[in-house]
């Protein structure tokens, strides 16, 4: 099932939330919303459910406009960040809830009923706690139980509000890597929204990064963190330096006095994208100083002071530093290897 | 096995002693000298004191009046709650503090109020006396002014559980294809029995003790309308001070038995989620 949206505005008072938005999420995708708070991408995830009407604008599941028809009849399964259970039914009843609620002609029978929902319980893992009561259940355990709810009455179209927004660190990344599963194994065509960059580019296809009301860039997260289309995609998304300085005669020049003189263009470089080096080496290099050093991780991290007093952050490889014996306090000569200059 | 076991909230001695001399002073003092009057009565006037004809109507009376005004506030306390909590309009401050009204008023001023409005000639009685409807002087009265007394309870057990009900849920039952009805009667109207229950347990218990407020609409017709607690009143102003203790006995238990059952309803449509 296709997603279209089109020219979809909205305002809540005198606040726009969304400013004439377009979309279109292929069908069997998986897409990411992923922007600040704020930004507007729940406001286009319930405006696509049918939860919110947009002032202005269409959203088409295949072709067919749905902008006026019902929530209920849109077939769409929507995940809440709180997962939204029903309190009072175990995690059986709260599956079942979409099949039992169909009217009479197209209820399935008991005992279909019984097996689908036992089918969702394993998929989702909870079969053996069919007859616990929400508030008997972890958080992820919870959103499982919401995911079998909205699953279970075979929607076209999967939509999820930050799903793993209010879980703790390790039950996301698990729940992360299970809904990609779950997808590649269903093929549902599904919407999530995220602030969370990572959870982004670890579980879409193509994600569509918004910001204030607009869709700032849509492409798969490859293309999305190398060839981000303006400065706001390239601050948002992975780690960046800002620099202000400008391309003269090709080559890069950051120092204070191009950043004070007319008007400065905005210079973006991954902290893996530095050479590090203890002679000046070329026109482009500057000269900082050594502030931090953390080589716990994958890649060392080392904070710099650059000559005219502003903080870099810079990756590099294990063996880098230690051909270098970088220490703090020393002086070193930085240059960045790739950059985008907007 | 003791009672006492270690917690964090301090002072657990001291709040249960003051809870329990209080319960004391205030309820079972005075319940246990009504059991006293009662208990060197003997058995043969104590039979013939509660179970006099006149006595047994105004039991069912009394009961059946309570009963029916509770369950009155029961739908229409939900209905007030929920346009109270769900619906901003103009006034609705206003509104809100109109609830608490009844239970300010004395309950005479009700009382004749109520009489003077639904009098055969009174600015309501007038219109509905054509279609044979008579409200003041039958039970019907006795009805309206024990759901007027009744009107807070309902309403403010209500009120902030509906108030707590996330709007997502009714959301998630919407999005999963169930109608409005189904989702009211399927997912909102569970959440909300428990504190319904609350109400009209308190409203059906104002009821039964009621006095004030009723004397005047009801008429006072023995064997027709006339409510226990005015025939304990009248036994006090003949110096039948057993009979009297007799009567209300009888009433203490038959509420009590009552209160008890709807308590244990409530514990269990409770227990299942209780633990958040």
């Amino acid at each position: 099932m296709k997603i279209e949206v089109r020219n979809i505005t909205k305002r809540f008072g005198t606040f726009t939330a969304l400013d004439n938005v377009s979309m279109e999420v292929p069908s069997g995708t998986l897409v990411a919303l992923l922007g600040p708070s704020g930004s507007g991408k729940t406001t286009l995830l319930r405006i696509i459910a049918g939860l919110e009407q947009a002032d202005a604008g269409n959203v088409l599941l295949d072709e067919v406009d749905c902008t006026q028809r019902a929530l209920r009849e849109r077939g769409v399964g929507f995940v809440f960040q709180h997962y939204a259970l029903f309190r009072h039914m175990n995690v059986f009843n709260n599956v079942a809830f979409g099949l039992k609620a169909r009217p009479r002609g197209t209820r399935p029978e008991k005992v279909e009923i019984h097996e689908r929902v036992f089918r969702l319980l394993r998929l989702v893992q909870l079969d053996q706690f069919h007859d616990r009561y929400p508030s008997q259940l972890s958080g992820g355990q919870r959103q499982r139980v919401a995911l079998a709810r909205a699953l279970a009455i075979e929607p076209r179209v999967l939509l999820l509000d930050e799903p793993f927004g209010s879980l703790d660190a390790q039950v996301r990344k698990e729940l992360r890597r299970w809904l990609r599963r779950l997808h590649d194994e269903l093929h549902i065509t599904s919407v999530f929204v995220t602030h969370d960059q990572e959870e982004a580019m670890e579980v879409a296809d193509n994600v569509a990064v918004m910001d204030a009301g607009h869709i700032e860039q849509t492409g798969t997260p490859e293309a999305v963190y190398h060839h981000p289309s303006n400065a706001f995609v390239h601050k948002f998304i992975g780690d960046v330096n800002l620099f202000r300085g400008r391309m003269v005669n090709g080559s890069l020049r950051l120092d204070q006095k191009e950043a004070e003189s007319g008007r400065p263009n905005e210079v973006f470089v991954r902290p893996h994208s530095f050479r590090l080096t203890q002679a000046p080496d070329g026109p482009d290099c500057f000269q900082a100083t050594v502030e931090h050093i953390n080589p716990a991780r994958p890649l060392v991290k080392v904070e710099l002071l650059s000559e005219w007093g502003g903080a870099v952050q810079v990756d590099i490889p294990h063996q880098t530093y230690q051909e270098l014996q970088l220490e703090r306090g020393m002086t070193i000569y930085v240059t960045p290897t790739q950059f985008k200059v907007f | 096995m003791s009672i006492r076991r270690h917690s964090v909230i301090p002072g657990f001695g001291l709040a249960s002693g003051v809870a329990v001399t209080y319960l004391s002073l205030l309820v079972l003092i005075p319940f246990t000298a009504l059991f006293l009057r009662v208990g060197n009565m003997g058995w043969g006037p104590f039979m013939e004191a509660v179970l006099s004809p006149r006595v047994i109507a105004s039991y069912k009376l009394s009961l059946g009046a309570s009963l029916a005004g509770a369950l009155l506030n029961v739908v229409f306390g939900l209905v007030v709650a929920w346009v109270l909590v769900r619906y901003p309009f103009p006034g609705r401050r206003f509104l809100d503090a109109i609830i608490d009204l009844p239970l300010a008023l004395p309950t005479a001023v009700a009382g004749v109020t109520l009489t003077t409005l639904y009098s055969p000639t009174g600015w309501l009685g007038r219109f509905l006396e054509p279609y044979g409807v008579h409200v003041a002087f039958t039970p019907l009265g006795i009805v309206i002014a024990l759901t007027f007394i009744g009107l807070p309870f309902v309403v403010r057990t209500v009120q902030p559980v509906l108030t707590d009900l996330e709007g997502e849920v009714e959301e998630a039952a919407a999005c999963l294809g169930a109608g409005r009805w189904y989702t009211f009667t399927r997912v909102v109207l569970p959440t909300l029995t428990p504190a319904l229950l609350t109400g009209f347990a308190l409203a059906f218990a104002r009821a039964l003790g009621e006095y004030g407020s009723v004397v005047f609409i009801s008429g006072n017709m023995p064997m027709k309308t006339e409510i226990a607690p005015l025939l304990i009143m009248t036994k006090l102003e003949q110096y039948d001070y057993q009979g009297a203790a007799a009567i209300a006995l009888v009433m203490l238990l038959m509420s009590f038995m009552l209160l008890l059952g709807i308590n244990l309803l409530q514990w269990w449509s409770g227990k299942r989620y209780a633990s958040k």
